[in-house]
């Protein structure tokens, strides 16, 4: 544990702290990863800055052809929000495989983005609504597609002290299903999950949008999977060509939770799964 | 309710505004604390139990803001300007014993203990948001909270009982 924590009251005060505190640093959101990191005793921090409660960072709001969600947000705020519900069904989906209830209400997209864990599956989600982050340096604002923040496993594009404060994702019309394997129904850890996106267009496939979480170093986009589904309808051939694509564009390995050719498998299934239930979908309406 | 921490970064401590089981409270505190050893070592309120210390087995769940957070993984900082309740704060209407923790001991929903305080907390959250929770609801809810004695089925059958006003 750092030896203290401040609590800047806002992005401002946060930029004035920085140089008066020890190089050795981190921010503080939900503390669901990073607390537990540090008691693991792989956190040399000497301080945090302890952002959870800055109103800047906080909220759900709409544009008129974007949805921003704060990266400081708890993931049951964004469970509830009729804005989520409305624009976002991959990440709403997401959320019961997220951790568990109470966690929910600590945990942050800030903070599962910033840990860069391939598994996490709040970012697998977000990929798959094409997200983009805001990140913010004393001050100065820039905004990147997502998928690009992620460098390795634990590995991010974000400078020192670089904070992420929002995910901003466009509004398109679309269903989505979010399949996760794990070791049971809820409340686990995937060996591989899949994020599938598709809008629609006089029946068939005019956009979709795949990511894959657990089978590669960051959350894989399944860019042939989607190209191919593209102008497609889910006709069973169509569906079973795109669950066997999709495989070759994971690239799992064997740890402790899975090993790589069942998950390379198993990723084959769970986009299968998800078309299915977007076709079934569409037949709703 | 939101009032400025005042770190003390000479000292390490900060000065914690917030609310324990009802009772307004304002204590300097290190700031390295988390949220479960500045309720139990701090306070003394020992119904809150440290089980895994990593947010896997529900034993540390607390109410903040009424909503249901494991205490492991928060800072006490974290507090700040805001509610706490633990076991020790949950009571009937008549000051006795809430109805949950009436009919876990009626069903048999409790062998050790050690996991009820944070089944109790975490039923409760999900009752004041949903009083008449389905049976799906209850499992879904209690995802986060691991018991090694009962196996479950009296716990659920306890949380349903109360949610269907029985």
């Amino acid at each position: 544990m750092p030896s203290f924590i401040v609590r800047p009251e806002n992005l401002k005060e946060l930029w004035k702290l920085l140089p008066s505190l020890p190089a050795k640093r981190k921010y503080l959101a939900g503390g669901t990863d990073l607390v537990n990191i540090s008691n693991a005793g792989l956190d040399d921090s000497a301080c945090w800055l302890d952002i959870s409660a800055l109103d800047e960072l906080r909220g759900i709001r709409e544009t008129k052809n974007s949805v921003i969600i704060g990266a400081a947000a708890k993931i049951s705020e964004i469970e509830n929000s009729p804005t989520a519900r409305r624009w976002l069904p991959a990440l709403v989906a997401s959320i019961p495989h997220f951790a568990s209830p109470s966690l929910r209400n600590m945990a942050t997209l800030g903070g599962n983005a910033a840990n860069a864990s391939p598994c996490a599956d709040g970012v697998c989600a977000l990929v798959s609504e094409r997200a983009s982050v805001w990140l913010e340096l004393r001050g100065k604002k820039r905004k990147m597609p997502l998928a690009g923040l992620f460098l390795g496993p634990k590995k991010t594009a974000l400078k020192n002290d670089e904070l992420i404060t929002a995910f901003e994702m466009p509004k398109w019309k679309h269903k989505a299903s979010y399949q996760k394997l794990g070791p049971r129904s809820y409340f686990g850890i995937s060996k591989a999950a899949a994020a599938v996106s598709a809008g629609f267009k006089s029946g068939a496939v005019e956009k979709a949008s795949i990511a894959l979480a657990s089978v590669g170093p960051v959350p894989v986009c399944a860019v042939k999977t989607q190209a191919f589904l593209a102008g497609k309808r889910l006709t069973e051939k169509v569906i079973a060509e795109a669950s066997e694509i999709v495989k070759t564009e994971v690239s799992p390995i064997t740890d402790t939770r899975s090993e790589a050719d069942y998950r390379r498998e198993m990723c084959g299934v769970l986009v299968l799964r998800a078309l299915h239930r977007l076709k079934a979908s569409q037949k709703i309406r | 309710m939101k009032s400025p921490v005042r770190n003390n970064l000479k000292t390490s401590t900060f000065l914690l505004n917030c609310v324990v089981n009802g009772l307004g409270m304002e204590r300097e505190v290190m700031s390295s604390r988390s949220l479960l050893e500045f309720i139990r070592e701090d306070l003394g309120l020992k119904g809150t139990k440290e089980g895994c210390g990593e947010g896997e087995c529900g034993a540390c769940l607390v109410l903040v803001d009424g909503k249901a957070v494991n205490a492991c993984l928060m800072m006490a900082v974290q507090l700040q300007g805001r509610e706490l309740v633990t076991i020790e704060g949950i009571k009937g209407k008549d000051g006795g014993l809430h109805p949950l923790q009436k009919t876990f001991m009626a069903e048999g929903a409790v062998q050790c203990g050690f996991c009820t305080p944070g089944f109790i907390i975490a039923s409760e959250a999900l009752l004041r948001r949903k009083p008449g929770a389905t049976l799906e609801d209850i499992k879904l809810e209690l995802t986060g909270n691991l018991c090694r004695c009962t196996g479950y089925e009296k716990v659920l059958s306890a949380v349903k009982k109360v949610a269907s006003g029985r």
